[in-house]
This record gives C-alpha cells, structure tokens and sequence, in this order.
C-alpha cells in the first residue's frame, strides 16, 4: 500500500496509489490519474515530527562537527510541510539553501518506553522528506532555529507512505538527491548513526508516540546550494521519488 | 468567558528569551561562545502534542527527577493565519488566549535545549480558553497555596503584536495553532508532591500538581 493525501474535487481524501504513482485508487472505489489531482503532504495537522541533526556520520564530518552521542532532536511545524510536486520560496538573500533527503519513520500506535527489540513494530510506514536548510538563517540559539529549518514549504514530504511490511528492512536503503538531474547526496540509511529502532527506544523512553507522529531521520553528506527554478529530486529505495522545484520567494 | 475551541489543533510554539529581564541578565553571557552574538530574531520553541494537559490534570514525573521549572505565561490561539503580518494586523488573527504553565527539567541552556528536558508527557498544562484581554495583568504562580512567582507581561522585549509580527515575517502561524508569548527568567521551581495555581486578571485560573509517574 501506498498512501497517499490528495486533493480531489474540492476535499482532501487518503487514496491508494499505483507502484508508479500515475493512478490513484480512492476509497469510493473510483480510480483518478494522479494528474487530476493535488499532492499533499501525508500528514495529518497536529502530528508531531522529529527531524534529527547530524545523523550520518559522514555529513557530520562534513559539516565540521563530531557525530553526536546522544540524539540531536528538534521539532517541526504543519506550515512546514509540502506535497510531493510542489513548490518551495528561496528568498532572494538564501545563497546557502540546500536540500536534505531524509527516510521519514511514520510511527503506527502509542509507544512509551518500548526496548530496541520491538521498536520498529511501532512503525507502521515509511516515507521520504527534503528538509532544506537556510544556512545564512543560523543563530546560536535553540539551534536549529526554526528561521532556518522551520519556514513555509521548506520541507517536502511524500509522494506517499509505504506500509513498512513492504520496505523490511529500513537501515539498507539507499537514497540520493539529484538537482536538475545531476546527483548531489548518495548514501545508505545503513550509515546512520542512530537507527530507526534506536529512535523509537530513546524517544518513546521519556514521551509517548502518537500514531501519525514522524520522525525524519537526517542526512547523509552532499552540501549543494539550490537556485531559484530548480528541479530537486529526492529518490528512496522501495519508497519513491520525491520532486520539488524552488521558486523565488514573494 | 469561556471559548469553546472548534478548530483542531495545529502546532503549539513558545517564544523563548523574550523576557527583557532575562536578555540584560544574560548580556555579557550571550556574547561568548557558544552564543557569539546576541538573537536576533525571535527565538522560538515548540510543545508537541504530548504535552498539552488540562483541566487540572497533574504533570507526571519519572522516578530519576523530583523537581522541575515551572514557568507561568499567556497563549494566544489563532483563528487565522498570520503572514507576513503588520503589528497592528495582529489582534485580528487572534481567537482566543489561555495561561499556560511551561514545565522544563532543571539545567537547560539556550544553544541546544533537549526534547527531553522540555517535552515529557504532561509537561504544558493549559487553562479553559478566553478572549484575549485588551491588557495583560501579571501572571502569578502559587505553590502550595502560597505566592512563588509574579511576572508582569509588560517585561517581554518583544510585545505579542511585534513578536507574532516578527514571526509571521519568516513563517506562517497557522489557524489553530497556540503561542505561548515568553517565559520568566525567574520561574520557580516545584517539587514532586506540590499543587500549582496559576492566575491572572481576566483568565480562568490554571490548577495542576507535581506527582510521581509510579503514583499514577
């Protein structure tokens, strides 16, 4: 299954889509070319989603920082949020914007304090998020500060949420982001840091998970700025393909 | 009067350092690594779902911790999106407001406060919903039943037209969601076994209590 919330004929419906996501299957039984319809992203307003910073030891090093010991969690806003195709505002002074492809963990039903072991049977699915970041926005407090990680749009989401039966395995996927065609990050969600059942463990130990809640799983290495008019394909294994293009702020 | 709040809920946002009082004391502090400079934009913060507590709900805490930051504030709600908002636009998005009681652990810094320190189950209890009054009156905090903490709103560096104009200058806050407009520098501590009483002119008192998670 691949789930998908659309915009159709004036309200907003979960659907079923096809392996290629060019039909989409509604509740009704109606059947829809994914053409005539709007993308959303596959969240529900109220969730919450943890986004992780330096996750890949590689970005880390990349970045200039050592990998962390203990988890580097922050939080997102819904307004952050955009369907698979959409658009994302490059103001005109962001010279240091670059996309973040992140597995996204979709959580499925309450967790508080679930060991290791079990944690991923709390995770009923799995979709791709772009986290982009606005380096030129960075100030040293409550980092990272929401003007860099948590403006309108800045973080695409979907196309869809595959049932994690299908995807079984999520710490060997591969995923890439490629602008205007050419790749700019490569890796393998093998190289986290802290691994999604990891996650579960440390997160659920002092809160509880909610099902709907997410949690974006941070990005390998492949720093490129973005400019206004270009194409960012985020791409996972098993998951799908994520397109956004960024246009230029009002 | 009370508000009945139809909309669903969106994201709960706090302002962070906008107590004038706080930002003088920490001046000098905030100049030096790992800080560098002082903000400038609003600093903000955000409360997820599991937080959210009412109706006197109490504010359970793990065996390992007995005493935390209880710090006491106004919300406001929005019934309509703000962006790229005017101050004097603002008044206009705002449905409704409530007192909010912030719970951290003690030991936080501003550079890179933990989820855990800040965002256990339980840890934003909220009052019943009113308008939002043309003045804020102070926000007094009992412990116990006696006066542990009083801060007037007056001390925010940023007041709630300028802050949510500032904000909506980077990102939307949407209809449905809440912000919590500053936290005191000087919030009182509570222990597990404490009552809390929240209140202010014009809002309906916000009561809750300290326990042990184990006693639950």
């Amino acid at each position: 299954m691949r789930r998908a919330r659309i915009y159709h004929q004036g309200r907003v419906i979960w659907a079923n889509a096809s392996e290629d996501g060019s039909v989409l299957h509604l509740p009704s039984g109606e059947t829809v070319r994914s053409d005539e319809v709007h993308w959303l992203p596959p969240i529900e307003p109220g969730a919450t989603v943890f986004a992780l910073g330096l996750n890949y030891a590689d970005h880390s090093a990349e970045l200039g920082f050592k990998p962390p010991e203990t988890p580097l969690v922050f939080l997102k806003g819904g307004n952050a949020f955009v369907g698979h195709g959409g658009y994302t505002p490059r103001p005109a002074d962001a010279n240091q914007m670059h996309p973040e492809c992140e597995l996204v963990a979709v959580i499925g039903r309450p967790a508080r304090r679930v060991p290791k072991a079990s944690a991923l049977e709390y995770v009923s699915g799995y979709t791709i998020a772009n986290d982009y970041a606005i380096r030129e926005y960075l100030e040293n407090y409550y980092r990272p500060n929401l003007r860099v990680k948590n403006r309108d749009a800045t973080t695409p989401l979907g196309p869809w949420i595959v049932d994690a039966a299908v995807v079984e395995d999520p710490q060997a996927l591969k995923l890439s982001t490629r602008v205007n065609g050419a790749e700019i990050q490569s890796g393998s969600t093998v190289d986290m840091v802290f691994d999604i059942a990891t996650l579960v463990e440390y997160l659920s130990e002092f809160m509880t998970l909610l099902p709907g809640d997410m949690i974006l799983t941070g990005t390998p290495h492949g720093v490129h700025f973005v400019s206004h008019g270009d194409e960012v394909v985020c791409e996972i294994e098993k998951i799908g393909r994520l397109i956004n293009r960024i246009e230029m702020a009002p | 009067m009370v508000r009945a709040i139809s909309t669903s809920w969106g994201t709960v946002y706090g302002a962070a350092l906008n107590d004038a009082e706080l930002l003088r004391s920490l001046s000098d502090e905030f100049k030096k690594p790992p800080y560098k400079a002082p903000p400038l934009a609003p600093v903000l913060f955000i409360k997820p779902r599991n937080c959210l507590s009412f109706g006197g709900a109490a504010v359970p805490l793990p065996a390992d911790l007995t005493s935390v930051r209880v710090a006491a504030t106004v919300a406001v709600f929005f019934s309509r999106d703000l962006t790229k908002a005017k101050p004097k636009d603002v008044k206009s998005a705002i449905g409704a407001a409530c007192l909010a009681l912030d719970v951290s652990e003690l030991g936080s810094n501003f550079f890179r406060p933990a989820v855990r320190q800040q965002c256990r189950d339980g840890f934003l209890p909220l009052s019943s919903f009113v308008d939002l009054p043309n003045e804020l009156a102070e926000v007094i905090t009992s412990i116990d039943g006696r006066e542990a903490h009083r801060w007037s709103l007056s001390r925010l560096a940023r007041s709630v037209e300028v802050l949510c104009s500032e904000i909506s200058s980077f990102m939307t806050l949407k209809s449905g969601d809440l912000l919590l407009l500053g936290l005191p520098g000087d919030a009182p501590v509570a222990t597990v076994g404490q009552s809390i009483e929240v209140s202010s002119a014009h809002f309906a008192s916000l009561r809750t209590s300290i326990v042990a998670e184990s006693t639950l």
